[in-house]
């Protein structure tokens, strides 16, 4: 079953929290890479996603998942994934990803890291 | 000044008025803005305007009395009105609005609007048909236009796919390369006909006794995936000419894709890239691999593996990324498979996706495997899955035949 995608952002005390949920594929993800390009972040703060509700994910995610990296490395931010769901981790490691983006099972957990 | 004109106007306008108001049925009749006529019971016209005389260039007496009103019609309008218009007004009592096209006296034809009741005297018995004709030119011109404008659109979306196809195949091998004492085959499955898909393979000799291949796929689709998937090609069939080590000719095209596509809108690509060398009657295979689904393996005796290259990152996403490379010999009849991921995640029947734990168990068991066989089917796979295959699909297999097997 296909879930319907969607993004919200947060303030957390160390930066923004974008919560992505649904199927994030060649249809949804420029939605995912526009809601990124319009974030603010500051030197040091972390970006945290949370994917707890991400039920598929192709190239096109991983693309923006890299476009969020990005911004946040010219920002001279960090970037945290959280609640990675098992078939993500799965794409994460086969695409040589997994050391390249910090991931935590709670935002909770990547805040108090990056504290 | 002024009201001497005004009363003069009102002088003037006075008889004008009082000529419309005598104007008479029998002009109204004959000068009409559309054609009028009568017709008999068996159609023969019996009273035509002098409007419809005009429009189709006949004399009076040439008409009345001597033709029917199917008489001006052309061949398939006469048809028609025998067939259903004749009939349902007899049905009906009246029935409106059926184009036809006349035909003139000077053999042009006519497009028009017709219209007509029955007449029917005073104990309900029908007596004649009265018809009027409109002139629909212009609004058969604006249908022409519409034809034409939908003619024009579905060869401009002809053309469209044409291109799509021309440029995908130019990002193909015409064939793949021969490798002595083995057999390989590949597949390309477009997604969609209007967009090129952004997976790629190759097979070329590299020097007289190594053979090198790869196949991969790239982030995104259309014009934009196109540039990548050429740039990736021939970065990659360049750059194995000069280093036997795949995992050098993956990071020359890390670092092309990365210093060009960087930042917000990032490309990359998956892919495995090798080399065969054949010796006697095995030979081995060197797989490097960049992020992409691990090959299969499937052996003379029916069993599936994964070669899995542990530690290979996706092409161009990162400065510096790692790549590495496994060996594996091949025997005869093994086969070796890539694919790329339009496969393991197209939707099967029950709408969830295909996955390669899947694909393996599909391929394990099957014997005498050969890369024609194991093309074919996966082709068969992909085509049960009809519209559930939602990205690209390339395929590239190769393979040992057994002795004494077909041979290639």
């Amino acid at each position: 079953m296909t879930s319907p995608f969607s993004t919200s952002t947060d303030p957390a005390a160390t930066g923004p929290l974008l919560t992505v949920r649904g199927e994030l594929d060649v249809a949804t993800a420029p939605r995912l890479r526009a809601r990124i390009a319009e974030l603010t972040l500051t030197a040091g703060q972390l970006l945290v996603v949370d994917l707890a509700g991400v039920t598929f994910c192709d190239s096109s995610g991983i693309s923006a998942l890299i476009a969020a990296r990005n911004v946040a490395e010219a920002a001279k931010a960090k970037v945290a994934l959280v609640a990675v769901p098992a078939r993500l981790i799965r794409t994460l490691a086969l695409t040589g990803l997994a050391d390249f983006f910090p991931t935590y099972p709670t935002a909770e957990e990547a805040i108090s890291a990056h504290d | 000044m002024m009201a001497e004109a005004d009363a003069g106007g009102r002088e003037n306008a006075d008889p004008a008025f009082s000529a419309l108001l005598e104007d008479s049925a029998e002009d109204l009749y004959e000068n009409a803005p559309c054609g009028y006529l009568s017709t008999l019971l068996d159609g023969t016209i019996a009273k035509i305007n002098t409007t419809l005389l005009g429009w189709l260039g006949h004399e009076r007496d040439e008409i009345v009395g001597r033709r029917r009103f199917s008489d001006l019609l052309t061949v398939g309008g006469r048809l028609y009105h025998e067939t259903h218009f004749a009939p349902l007004l007899r049905m009906q009592g009246e029935l409106g609005g059926v184009a036809f096209e006349m035909k003139t006296a000077s053999g042009a034809r006519l497009p028009v609007l017709v219209t007509s009741t029955v007449k029917t005297g005073s104990g309900g018995e029908a007596q004649l048909i009265r018809t009027t004709v409109f002139d629909a030119s212009d609004r058969r011109a604006y249908e022409q236009e519409l034809l034409r404008a939908r003619d024009h659109a579905e060869r401009e979306r002809d053309r469209v796919q044409r291109l799509a196809r021309t440029l995908q195949q130019t990002l193909l091998p015409p064939t793949l390369a021969e490798v002595p004492g083995m057999q390989v085959a590949a597949y390309y499955h477009p997604a969609s006909a209007d967009q090129v898909g952004g997976d790629f393979y190759d097979l070329f000799p590299v020097t007289g006794d190594t053979w090198g291949f790869f196949l991969g796929d790239v982030s995104g689709k259309g014009a934009a995936a196109a540039v990548v998937t050429s740039l990736a090609r021939y970065t990659l069939r360049a750059s194995a000419v000069h280093d036997p080590d795949p995992t050098v000719a993956l990071g020359i095209l890390n670092t092309v894709l990365n210093q060009q596509f960087h930042g917000t809108d990032p490309r990359y690509c998956t892919v495995i890239h090798g080399r065969i060398r054949p010796h006697g009657d095995s030979a081995t295979v060197t797989l490097a691999g960049g992020g992409h689904p691990p090959a299969l393996l499937i052996r003379a005796d029916g069993t599936a593996t994964f070669l899995p290259i542990p530690g290979g990152q996706l092409v161009g996403a990162l400065p510096g990324a790692r790549f590495t490379a496994v060996d594996v010999r091949l025997e005869p009849g093994d086969t070796v498979l890539l694919y790329t991921d339009g496969l393991t995640e197209a939707r099967t029947h029950g709408r969830t996706r295909y996955s390669e734990e899947q694909l393996r168990a599909d391929l394990t068991g099957s014997a005498s495997t050969t890369a024609p066989t194991v093309i074919e089917a996966v082709t068969d796979l992909l085509a049960g899955f009809g519209d559930g295959v939602e990205d690209d699909t390339a395929l590239l297999a190769f393979s040992i035949p057994l002795p004494g097997g077909d041979q290639p």
